[in-house]
């Protein structure tokens, strides 16, 4: 008998890989860390040579790593000394700055101003849906990706007459939209941080009731926020909280659309909704991994590891590690949901999980009133494989029944 | 008051620990343990904060 071929794991950022991950997590998994080339060279301008990492595949390697920020950095990172990526509020920030940013953030982004939202999103889920008869739709650009859009320029108080602007900005920040020229999303960005500069003090002037005049206003010990720290907010929302959510609503409806009798199931008992959320978090999870970087030496499952090396935390493998969730390839509702890394653990646990979690909720409950059924559409699903972070779809069709259809 | 922490709803992620060390500690498996399960006056700001930062809505300050 044949041996399976082990997957390189130098390829492990590649298309073929990015499509379909979850074999080859199982395959690397007991191997790990294990290191692999986590930027091609000559990917980027001036990085001629690959970039190599470890990688983290085991869920007690991801857990402890991620609840050691001190051993761990996030500030510290090879991609951004090079200038691949630029650095970010809060994910490219390490102690203490982060601890005085997230703090002042928590008391202006809290679970009772999104629970207050929900009623808004609702109607927005709604409104996107209105217009579906019972033909096919193709999901990630009629629902899944103006959702997530749409409550975030709410939150942040851009009036509704200015949507297609702001949607043009976040487009900008969307890895799978090949079609946007790194100078359309140079430019839209530029436009985006002019725009929120002048909200920032326009807020600071006069008070409304958005997140920025929240984020104005938030003050803890006499400290408050810069207005260029409110703008890194901003940015931040867009880059963290919408390809990942557009996922994560698209990666739930398409594992739905194979589980008819599931679906049947939760229309009679809304109780399931929340572990169904839980369960495609764990299953699917819309972030397949996040990097750190070592402040010191260390030895992680046996593996010496130098001080000053990047790691590639993969969230989407310790999901499913058999170690911590039994028979991990079966979708199933009677786990233990606690334990997933889906939103990451520890200081950078993500900040925006209650709102994805409201998101997908009011989504799934829209979604199971109005439609007594899902199929699939004539045209294939696309995974899309353009950003190696994010895990989800570029192309969802289906064919939603209406009540009464 | 009294400082509580619902276990069936926690999920370990260390927020309360990180911001608020004053009130928490982790154990060896990450899980948190409040420190002083009365807090005074003085404290009633941070364990309101605590409450409100929990992503797991796990965190609860009940008065006496």
């Amino acid at each position: 008998m044949d041996a399976m071929p082990t997957f390189p794991p130098d390829q492990l950022m590649m298309p073929e890989a990015l499509s379909d991950p979850y074999p080859i997590y199982h395959q690397l998994r007991d191997r790990t860390p294990l290191s692999y080339i986590h930027i091609p060279g000559g990917l980027f301008p001036g990085i001629e040579e690959p970039i190599r990492a470890w990688a983290l595949m085991k869920y007690s390697d991801v857990y402890g790593v991620l609840r050691d920020h001190e051993t761990f950095s996030s500030a510290r990172n090879p991609l951004i000394e090079k200038g691949v990526f630029p650095p970010l509020a809060l994910i490219t920030d390490d102690p203490p700055r982060h601890t005085r940013f997230r703090r002042l953030v928590n008391k202006a982004f809290t679970l009772k101003r999104i629970e207050a939202l929900e009623p808004w999103i609702t109607g927005v889920a709604h409104e996107l849906l209105g217009e579906v008869d019972s033909r096919e739709v193709e999901l990630v650009s009629s629902y899944t990706i103006p959702l997530p859009v749409k409550v975030i320029a709410h939150l942040l108080g851009i009036p509704g007459e200015e949507y297609p602007t702001f949607k043009r900005w976040s487009d900008a920040f969307i890895s799978s939209l090949v079609t946007t020229s790194q100078e359309e999303r140079m430019m839209n960005t530029q436009e985006m941080v002019a725009y929120f500069g002048q909200m920032a003090a326009a807020r600071r002037a006069h008070g409304a009731e958005d997140l920025i005049t929240a984020l104005v206003e938030a003050e803890i010990e006499g400290e408050s926020l810069e207005d260029w720290e409110i703008l890194g907010f901003c940015i931040l929302l867009l880059i963290a909280g919408n390809e990942t959510t557009t996922n994560l609503i698209g990666n739930m409806l398409n594992l739905l659309v194979d589980r008819p009798d599931l679906w049947r199931r939760l229309r009679e008992d809304r109780n399931l909704v929340e572990p169904v959320i839980e369960e495609t978090l764990r299953y699917e999870g819309p972030v397949r991994m996040l990097t750190r970087t070592t402040n010191r030496p260390v030895e992680i499952s046996g593996v010496s590891i130098p001080e000053g090396e990047l790691l590639g935390v993969f969230f989407g493998a310790a999901n499913r590690d058999p170690t911590e969730f039994p028979n991990p390839d079966e979708f199933r509702l009677d786990r233990d949901l606690r334990n997933h890394v889906a939103f990451g653990m520890g200081i950078h646990y993500c900040l925006g999980a209650p709102l994805a979690r409201a998101e997908a909720k009011i989504t799934l409950n829209t979604f199971l009133d109005r439609f007594p059924s899902l199929t699939r559409g004539a045209a294939s699903a696309l995974r899309q494989t353009a950003s190696p972070i994010v895990f989800g779809f570029q192309e969802l069709p289906l064919v939603l029944k209406p009540v009464g259809c | 008051m009294r400082l509580l922490i619902n276990h069936n709803k926690c999920r370990r992620t260390g927020q309360c620990v990180y911001l608020h060390p004053e009130l928490f500690k982790a154990e060896a498996d990450g899980s948190p343990t409040v420190l002083i399960e009365h807090p005074g006056e003085e404290l009633r700001e941070a364990a309101e904060e605590a409450v409100d930062l929990c992503p797991s809505g796990a965190i609860a300050l009940v008065e006496e």
